[in-house]
């Protein structure tokens, strides 16, 4: 998958976990937790639309790899 | 709130929880899980919480007209933030009775409805004790103030990593703070410590969760 592919799953994961977060003028260094606020429960979510929509499953041991929107979007570039 | 500082003599306790053996244990369960199946420690708190109060009745019902009835049934208010500011606390019925996975599968309905907006009124009205978890907000240790006519209150700060003595070795383990505000015409130190201790006592066997 492309970089901009994987930013645009990325983005619409997002804003469907988090409609008050604006992704139009998202830093994406934002971490996902602590930046955006997302709770466990919403982590759980993001991570389960990306699988519905890119096909890519983060298995747990990876939650490390994407604490922030950078690392979501490279990890789903790579494993899409 | 102001009512419950008011007419409620709160008293507080807190101590750390070593959550190596639950987390190493929820890991392993979720490796094998499609993703809408992975529990999140929240959820063993909750059922460990629930399972305590079963232990401890004086953390467990309604303080009304002057005295104190114990509930039979646990009815967890899960404490949720909403994203636009403002908390509500559901309940999760009878939470000491769900298996984790239903007990997870029913967490996600009730947060994912409170934010919502689709709450049903006997959700609002019967917690019998409520869980305040503050989980990823970055403090060690949260002291609640009692929803009335409960008569306790739950707290659980952030996961982190500590220095953790044991047997005279050091090692690092993944620790909580879990807090309980309670009602000292109901509950004194000593039982408010035992429904503690209990909570840690559960989640160091998480497989009989």
């Amino acid at each position: 998958m492309t970089e901009q592919e994987a930013r645009a799953a990325v983005y619409t994961a997002i804003h469907q976990v988090a409609p008050d977060v604006d992704t139009d003028d998202l830093a994406e260094d934002a971490r996902l937790r602590q930046d955006l606020e997302l709770d466990s429960l919403d982590f759980l979510r993001l991570v389960e639309i990306i699988a519905e929509t890119t096909g890519v499953d983060v298995p747990e041991r990876d939650y490390a790899e994407i604490v922030t929107v950078t690392g979501l979007i490279a990890y789903v570039g790579v494993h899409g | 709130m102001a009512r419950s500082k008011k007419t409620i003599p709160h008293y507080y306790l807190s101590t750390t929880l070593d959550l190596r053996a639950a987390l190493t244990w929820m890991e392993a369960q979720n490796a094998g899980r499609p993703i809408t199946e992975r529990l999140v420690p929240a959820a063993l708190l909750l059922k460990a919480s629930a399972l305590a109060a079963k232990d401890t009745p004086e953390v467990n019902g309604f303080f009304t007209e002057g005295s104190f009835r114990p509930s039979a049934a646990v009815h967890l208010g899960v404490a949720v933030a909403l994203r636009h500011g403002g908390l509500v606390a559901p309940a999760l019925h009878d939470a000491d009775s769900l298996p984790l996975e239903v007990l997870m599968r029913q967490l996600r309905d009730l947060v994912s409805r409170a934010r919502g907006g689709r709450l049903q009124r006997a959700e609002m009205a019967d917690p019998t004790l409520t869980i305040t978890n503050l989980g990823d907000l970055g403090v060690d240790s949260v002291f609640g103030v009692i929803y009335p006519p409960q008569v306790a209150l739950v707290g659980f700060g952030r996961l982190r990593e500590e220095p953790w003595a044991l047997n005279g070795l050091i090692g690092v383990r993944p620790a909580i703070t879990a807090t309980l505000s309670a009602d000292h015409r109901v509950s004194d130190g000593l039982r408010g410590s035992r429904y503690l201790a209990r909570i840690d006592e559960l989640l160091q066997k998480p497989e009989e969760l």
